[in-house]
Parts: structure tokens; sequence; C-alpha cells
């Protein structure tokens, strides 16, 4: 028992990292690719990147500076954030990281929703309105994303208490 | 599994609590209950848009043969086409006319670089009961060419008419007299409600009147974007038609994507 309880948890950091690499990597992804039937170019890149900061910017929360920070930031930093996730170097923090990302984006849907702004939700691209169903999928990754963390946090203080980090491999973290 | 989280099985400690594998099962089940449950209703949505798109098709191809009265600002022939889907109680409508598409029009509408078209998306929602009759009296206006005024008189004292339903008000202080009297005449028989639009298709009135054909061929046009409130706009530039979008946005990222879009 005390085996299966290890594996099941062990399962479920790996399908959980990977189910939220997925995730950011895709979402990266439809944020950058070209729109309008152009090819892939730095001219294409701008104006995927400009359709996207008008999709945050219907949120109605920030400056336009702030609106094109966050609207060029924010995609290069989901791949970065998904290729982290990938590899499972340092789980508890990428994916710590990855729940305060999901929490800012599920908050910003949640009070867009109680205001009754009707506004495309910008998590997977263009066109898709914010609404019960993407509330309850936003909802769901953060809840493996709490869980990933949790986990990851509770299995490394565990070692730690059981071998100390010192008798960690080189280059091996959790 | 990989190399790290085997390491962690062999070298963890034992388990205190078993009781945790049923507390993990049920999260796990219930993460999966949710997922399948959000991929259902997203199966269930996508067929439902799919028969009301095609629905709205054939309604829109009946309503070809209208001869147009157009309710935009600008030339056919500029290169980005901004057709924006609208309801004239929307409050947002109003802060993105105020805000955004005034400027639009007085800058790139007026330089050519973009052909503003208004579409009709009165919405059967409370509050909303003088939006049917306020874009008929919009395209009225339009027959005789006085859309421009009337638009912007309309979004300027949207408060006002909104509570009181005195929307002729404005339209006479739009244009002269004259033409006031044109207008009226065209909106005789035109007793409210006007239609609606829904998701699924349209409320028509229980007494139409000659110029809801036109609002109705908006709505539908709507359906098929799809509309899923106001304001939505859809952009089009060389022929090529982008994702549509939804809510306020403001000038300057507005005017920074179309510098994206002429700048190919």
């Amino acid at each position: 028992m005390p085996q299966d309880r290890k594996n099941a948890g062990a399962i479920f950091l790996i399908v959980g990292r990977l189910a939220l690499a997925a995730v950011f990597l895709y979402a990266a992804y439809v944020k950058l690719k070209p729109q309008g039937g152009m090819g892939w170019s730095l001219g294409s890149l701008r104006v995927s990147l400009s359709m996207f900061a008008m999709q945050v910017d219907s949120y109605q929360l920030l400056p336009p500076w702030g609106v094109n920070a966050v609207a060029h930031l924010l995609p290069p930093f989901e791949l970065f954030l998904g290729l982290w996730l990938l590899t499972g170097i340092a789980l508890r923090f990428s994916s710590l990281v990855t729940a305060l990302l999901l929490s800012g984006f599920f908050t910003g849907m949640v009070r867009a929703y109680v205001l009754g702004q009707e506004i495309s939700c910008g998590c997977f691209g263009p066109g898709e309105q914010i609404g019960p169903r993407t509330l309850l999928r936003d909802g769901t990754l953060l809840a493996v994303a709490l869980a990933v963390t949790i986990g990851a946090f509770l299995i490394h203080r565990r070692k730690e208490a059981s071998t100390g980090p010192a008798s960690l491999p080189p280059g091996r973290t959790v | 599994m990989d190399e790290k989280h085997q390491f962690l099985i062999e070298t963890g400690p034992a388990p205190r609590h078993p009781s945790r594998h049923f507390r993990s099962a049920v999260f796990l089940a219930a993460i999966a209950t949710l997922a399948l449950g959000a991929i259902a209703q997203a199966a269930k949505s996508g067929t439902t848009t799919a028969a009301h798109r095609a629905q709205g098709q054939a309604r829109a191809a009946k309503s070809q043969t209208l001869p147009p009265i157009d309710e935009a600002y600008g030339s056919k022939g500029a290169p980005i086409t901004f057709e924006v889907f609208s309801d004239y109680s929307c409050p947002m409508c109003r802060n993105l006319y105020e805000q955004t598409l005034r400027p639009m029009i007085n800058d790139y509408v007026a330089a050519g670089k973009v052909y503003l078209v208004h579409r009709d998306y009165p919405l059967a929602i409370p509050g909303h009961q003088n939006s049917p009759q306020a874009a008929r009296w919009a395209r009225a206006a339009a027959r005789i060419g006085q859309f421009e005024n009337v638009d912007a008189a309309f979004y300027d004292n949207q408060t006002s008419w909104a509570t009181d339903g005195n929307l002729e008000k404005y339209v006479a202080a739009a244009m002269s007299t004259a033409d006031f009297k044109r207008v009226q005449k065209m909106m005789e028989g035109c007793e409210p409600p006007g239609p609606t639009g829904k998701p699924d298709g349209i409320n028509l009135p229980p007494h139409p009147c000659s110029l809801d054909p036109y609002i109705e061929q908006d709505i539908l046009a709507g359906n098929q974007v799809p509309v899923k409130g106001t304001p939505t706009f859809v952009i089009t530039y060389k022929g090529q038609r982008y994702p549509p979008g939804s809510g306020f946005v403001s000038w300057p990222l507005l005017k920074q994507f179309l510098d994206s879009l002429l700048s190919q």
C-alpha cells in the first residue's frame, strides 16, 4: 500500500505537470501564430500580438502601456513556463508560478463575468467568449496547478526530512 | 516514469495516513468528471452553433435581394473594413463609439484607410426595449444619407432616450425639418417592438415595418459571426477576415492593430 500511494502521487505529479505544460505551450502558440492567412514572419507576429493586446484591453484593467506590456510579455512567458514544466526542473517553483499566473487569469475572468463584460477570454486566441464553460475550464486548470504545487512541496519536504538536501544527487530537485 | 520521480519513490518515507489514497482518488475523479463535462458541453455547443449558422446562412441568402441601405462611414474602397455589431442602448457600445470609433472616423476613415460599417444587433434584454426602434430610425435616416448624424445623436444621448423612449427628439435635432419629415414618413407603421437578435436566431416583431428586413439581415449576419454580445467587431483586410473581437477596445490599441495590418 505505501508503494501504491507513492506511485499514485508520482503519477499525478507527472500527468499534472505534463498537462499544464501542454496547456501553456498551446496557449503561447495560438497567441503567436499568424492570423488572417499570413505566414510566419515578424510582421505576422506584430499583427498577432496587436490582436492579443486588444483582447487584454477589453478587460479594462490596465492603461494602454500596461496592456502592451502584458500582451507582448505574456505569450513568450507562457512558452517559457510550458517548457519549464515540461522539463520538470524545480517543479515546486514552476508549479507555484503556474498556480499564481492561473489565479490571476481566473480572477480577471470572474471579474469580467460578474461585471457582465461580454468579452473574449483571450486564453487560447481570439473569439472565445467568457462564460461558464471557460470559467469551469480555467478553474479546473487552477485546481490541477494547486494540487501539483502542494504535491511537489510535500514530496520535497518529505525527502528533505528523510534524506536531507545534502544527499540529493547534483542537479536533482523537486 | 521519469528518473527523478523514480528516485523520489525509492527514497520517500512510508505513508502515515492510508485514507489519503481515497482522497486522492476522489480528487482525480472530480477533475476527470469536470474535464469530461466541459468536453461534452463543448461538443454539444459546437453542433448547435453549426445548425444555427446553417439556418442563418439560408435566411441571409434570402434577404440578399434587398436594395442596399448602408449604415457606414467612409469609402468602400478602403483597405480595411471594420464592421461593428451594436445595440444602441448598450453602454459599452456607446463607450466604443465615443472613445474609439469617433477618433477612428476622424482619422483613419477620413484618410481612406478604414471603411466603418454599423450593423444592427438590438438585444432582447431588460433596459434595451427602445433599441429596435432606434435601429429603425437610424435605418430610415440612412435611406436619405443622414445616418452619421443620427448615429452620433443616439450614442451622445443614450441615457436620455433609452429611459424615456423619445427618439424622435434626437432624430429631429440631427437633421433639417424637411429631412426629418421624410424620415418620419418612412417610420409610419413602424410600431414597437422591432426585431431583436438572439444567439439561435431572431425575434420577429408582431407588427413588421418596411425597414425591418434590413435590421434582420444584420442580425442574421451577426449570428453567423457569431455575435455573443455587443459590441462585437469584425475586421477584414485584403479579403482576409480576422477573428471577431468583442467588448471595448481603446483607440490607441485598435490603431496599433490597424497599423500592423497596413504595414503588411
